[in-house]
């Protein structure tokens, strides 16, 4: 009888062995989206205009004018684009017209050529934007001594 | 002569550090809504180490403005910080609306800098009944 039982019981404890643990199992599944996102650095805002010996045009492109940079990150689907020129100051001593003319042109994962229209960037990427700034008069009329300034609005929508 | 109009149009930021700057999310989105506005919340953020100036506008497709309620308009914003504006645009008794929720970057006092950064998100507003 105690033979019997022992037998029986060494058994179940060889079954048990030989028996994989049956192991619990599950997937966690992980969703992400990312938006539309756009950041602008203004890298460089120290762009000068400087006169043509003509003294009809006044640009960042003139001799000894530096163009400003700004740095665009996006996740692409955006487009980019420039404004035209507010707060304009110029000297007392000028009274003609002047036509203001932005421009950009855009480097780096997207190529722009330069422009005052706007730019799709419909991939992601890191660019670096030159923005310029030509004032230009007409006919008989030059640009008088003294500071001229103005604010040139880039736009990422 | 020539140098005397040599001039700054961008400003004269300090060159060692960056300059102004900001993203703002989301930039792009639907609203419906059952009363005659809808509200947007966006979150314009500084992505540089100083602080900067924000100011929020509201534009039609024409970027002519809106005159709809934001909260706050304008504010300094900390470094690398974000913080959520609410605005609330009025249906103006149409049935649908499309906005662009605009974050500008504004020079700081006694800079000259010139260049400003603007951020658009497009917006649409629906109304139901």
């Amino acid at each position: 009888m105690k033979y019997c039982i022992l037998t029986t019981g060494l058994a179940i404890a060889a079954c048990s062995i030989a028996q994989p643990a049956l192991a619990a199992t599950g997937n966690v599944t992980f969703n992400g989206t990312v938006a539309a996102i756009c950041t602008l650095v203004v890298t460089n805002g120290s762009g000068t205009m400087t006169v043509s010996p003509g003294l009809q045009s006044l640009s960042s492109h003139n001799a000894g004018g530096v163009a400003g940079t700004i740095t665009a990150t996006t996740t692409g689907n955006v487009a980019i684009s420039i404004g035209a020129p507010t707060a304009i100051t110029v000297p007392p001593a000028d009274v003609t017209p002047i036509t203001w003319a932005p421009t950009y042109s855009v480097a780096g994962a997207h190529t722009v050529a330069e422009t005052g229209a706007s730019s799709n960037l419909s991939t992601p990427g890191v660019d670096t934007v030159t923005v310029h700034l030509t004032g230009t008069k007409t006919g008989s009329d030059i640009f008088a001594a003294g500071n001229y300034s103005a604010t040139v609005t880039v736009t990422c929508q | 002569m020539l140098r005397s109009l040599a001039i700054p149009f961008f400003g004269l930021a300090l060159a060692a550090t960056a300059a102004h700057g900001q993203s703002m999310s989301p930039m792009r989105g639907e609203v419906t809504s059952f009363t005659d506005a809808f509200a947007v919340r966006v979150f314009p953020s500084n992505p540089y180490n100083k602080k900067i100036r924000i100011d929020i506008r509201v534009y039609d497709q024409n970027f002519q403005p809106v005159d709809a309620r934001i909260a706050p308009d304008s504010f300094m914003l900390g470094a690398e910080a974000s913080r959520p504006v609410l605005v609330v645009v009025p249906f103006d008794g149409n049935n649908e609306r499309k906005v662009r929720i605009c974050t500008e970057s504004v020079p700081f006092p006694n800079e000259q800098t010139q260049i400003k950064a603007q951020i658009c998100g497009k917006f649409l507003g629906t109304r139901r009944f």
